[in-house]
């Protein structure tokens, strides 16, 4: 009885510490499951490095964008963040405010930190370096080749080249439209940078003002995205069922004749090897207006209750070399945001070069700590425009006057 | 003597219950009490208290328009998808009940929507319901039942009913499972009596099987209800509360200003009201139960 006792404390003792052991070695990443990502990179990523490190157990938590910020808040609210985690570069100042990320720059290798190309640094915050670009890019248009000869510059070309080739008796759009809200409200994004405008003003010290979304080009803008839906109907019907995917699925099952969007269409396009034509082109933008395009940035981040900051320090060493690197890049059709791969040869194709030559005048998001509630409160009154509630000047004055209320102006 | 062992076994009866009672407290009241104790503080975006703020969110919350159209919205989803889960399993469970060949497989089938997980019906709906690839809409055009269905998902009356009919459809079978279990527990001599009385068939529903699962019925609904009110998944996956918030319930609200927007105040606010309405439909149910009991 006496034997039986000691083994069961032994064992018990045994199994605690091991699992303390565990714990402490646990690196745990949250991962985006970006549109063209395959699931084996990141099985393959986690097998290569646990063989480079052994003593370093690496867990990916892999996740859809459309449901990644939530589950990280989740997590951070629960008190239970992950190690790493790749975030929009928007949520960073939410991230901050909440007082839950480390400074990076520290943890990371010299040769890591001079292999990154400066302008990309959006993660930088007064000075300091939170977060570590993991993809940007601006937005592009594609088409379908076959059918158009000459892609618009300005959306009222586009609109004339929408009446001719749109064919909805044959389940043929001439233009994809995300109606359904989602994480990210790039679509009226496109147009109203389209149109010279933007979500808040500028004040003279660079923070953000009054929201201006109700201002001309904000309304212009909106008011074109419904004519597409409502007047010429040369949008797929219903768009406010449709989320990215849907629309994307659209263009590659030959459906759509445009869909504006990322570089990951590229790569979900040649994957699937469709049988017809497609090229892209810059966003196109309003006449008289300059060309300006969505300049979207994502970063990985490290959380300030990480027990296992230097091993998380590794991994971003590996996952930042350039075996992993340009992998990862021709998944998510993102140009490099490594030196070491700004040449590379698989870079030159068309699609890099319309994102690369957008970049001096594209925009960002807006980095507020409100900023998910302020896309949210816009997606509903864009879609109780489609739905044709609202006008397009009292959906942007409902929303204008709901997000000033909500940040005390 | 006979006292001394009662007092030993309280004993153990006292120390067997403990861990049961610390876990109730634990996991059950803490949080309770915290959420409520939340309604009535400013938090920060972590959800810790930062200040008092008595009835202030719930003041912000009864301001709101929309949080009235939410409430009256999560009424009539809850009543419409019970009633019809109700009538429905009540329909297969007498089909159920009587004897007729390939019973067991049908019974089997049955179970089906409820023994697959709600995230993964939602999402095969979700397909189901999709204009461009999707059964619904290609087999009601082949069929020539309808040649412009709505893309179902895109607009708030026909979002609405789509939800609800994948809230209904997950929940027809525990109905019909509970309602066949009550059925079967029904003395067949009862029947053969209203048999010599020459009973007809409604008539035999309405005054042998009706009133002899009313417990059942009552228990079933109230359980049905509670759930209804609180589903959050079926929303969640196809409409996400869209399209123009038209599809929310409380649940999803309170998801929303939590999750998404890090207010955990008003969210707390919002979940102390549905926990007052869920006890007040429990209350009433207990009451109508207990009285027939007795």
């Amino acid at each position: 009885m006496k034997k039986l006792l000691v083994v069961s404390v032994v064992l018990v003792l045994f199994f605690a510490f091991s699992s303390v052991a565990w714990a402490q070695n646990q690196l745990r990443v949250m991962w985006a499951e970006y549109d063209g990502l395959t699931p084996e990179y990141a099985e393959n990523l986690e097998k290569a490095f646990e063989k480079a490190y052994p003593d370093i157990d690496l867990v990916i938590i892999s996740t859809p964008w459309n449901e990644f910020h939530d589950r990280l808040i989740t997590y951070v609210a629960g008190g239970q963040p992950p190690d790493l985690s790749v975030i929009g570069t928007r949520w960073l100042l939410e991230l901050l405010d909440m007082g839950v990320i480390e400074p990076i720059e520290k943890w990371l290798s010299e040769d890591l930190k001079n292999n990154i190309d400066p302008a990309l640094l959006e993660g930088k915050v007064r000075g300091v370096l939170y977060g570590l670009p993991v993809a940007a890019g601006t937005r592009l248009m594609y088409y379908r080749s076959d059918i158009i000869d000459k892609p618009p510059e300005t959306f009222e070309e586009m609109l004339q080249i929408a009446l001719k080739i749109n064919d909805p008796e044959n389940k043929f759009y001439a233009v994809g439209m995300i109606g359904q809200k989602y994480v990210e409200l790039t679509e009226y994004a496109y147009y109203l940078f389209g149109n010279g405008g933007y979500f808040f003003e500028i004040l003279p010290d660079g923070s953000y003002g009054k929201c201006t979304v109700n201002d001309e080009a904000g309304v212009g803008a909106l008011a074109f995205m419904n004519d597409l839906v409502n007047k010429y109907k040369v949008t797929q019907p219903g768009v406010t069922a449709y989320k990215r995917d849907e629309v994307q699925n659209l263009f590659i099952s030959g459906n759509l004749g445009i869909i504006l969007s990322g570089g990951f269409t590229a790569t979900l396009l040649e994957q699937h090897n469709v049988p017809f034509k497609w090229d892209v082109a810059p966003m196109p933008h309003f006449e008289g207006k300059p060309q300006s395009t969505l300049i979207v940035t994502d970063s990985i981040v490290m959380f300030k209750d990480s027990k296992v900051k230097e091993a998380a320090g590794k991994f971003l060493d590996f996952f930042y070399s350039d075996e992993w690197r340009l992998e990862f890049d021709k998944l998510v059709g993102f140009p490099p945001v490594t030196k070491s791969l700004a040449n590379h040869p698989y870079f030159q194709k068309p699609v890099y070069k319309v994102m690369i030559q957008q970049i001096p005048n594209a925009k960002g998001w807006p980095l507020m700590p409100e900023w998910p509630e302020c896309n949210d409160i816009i997606w509903s009154n864009i879609e109780a425009t489609f739905l044709g509630q609202k006008t397009p000047q009292q959906a942007m004055d409902d929303a204008a006057a709901e997000i000033d209320a909500l940040r005390g102006f | 003597m006979f006292r001394k062992m009662i007092a030993r076994e309280a004993k153990i009866a006292f120390w067997c219950l403990l861990p049961a009672v610390a876990f109730l407290m634990v996991f059950m009241f803490y949080p309770i009490f915290y959420v409520i104790l939340m309604s009535f503080f400013k938090t920060n975006r972590l959800g810790n208290l930062v200040s008092y703020t008595g009835l202030g969110n719930y003041r912000f919350l009864f301001r709101r328009p929309e949080f009235w159209t939410i409430i009256l919205r999560s009424c009539v989803w809850t009543a419409l998808a019970v009633a019809v889960k109700t009538a429905f399993g009540l329909v297969i469970a007498l089909s159920l009940n009587t004897d007729f060949w390939g019973r067991k497989v049908a019974r089997s089938l049955v179970v089906i929507p409820w023994a697959s997980s709600v995230p993964i019906s939602a999402m095969l709906w979700q397909w189901t319901y999709n204009n461009d690839f999707g059964l619904l809409n290609h087999t009601l055009k082949t069929l020539g039942i309808w040649k412009n269905p709505p893309v179902w998902l895109a607009y708030p009356k026909p979002a609405f009913f789509a939800n609800l009919w994948v809230d209904i459809w997950c929940g027809i079978p525990f109905m019909a499972l509970v309602f066949l279990a009550g059925l079967q527990a029904i003395p067949t001599e009862l029947y053969e009596a209203a048999d010599i009385d020459g009973a007809s068939s409604f008539a035999k529903f309405r005054f042998v099987t009706l009133p002899l699962l009313s417990g059942v019925l009552t228990v079933a609904t109230l359980l049905s209800t509670l759930w209804t009110f609180n589903d959050f998944n079926v929303i969640y996956i196809l409409t996400k509360g869209g399209p123009a918030n038209s599809t929310d319930i409380l649940i999803t609200y309170i998801y929303k200003y939590a999750f998404q927007y890090l207010r955990f105040g008003p969210a707390a606010s919002m979940a102390v009201i549905t926990f007052i309405i869920l006890l007040a439909v429990s209350i009433i149910y207990a009451r109508a139960y207990f009285r027939e009991r007795s």
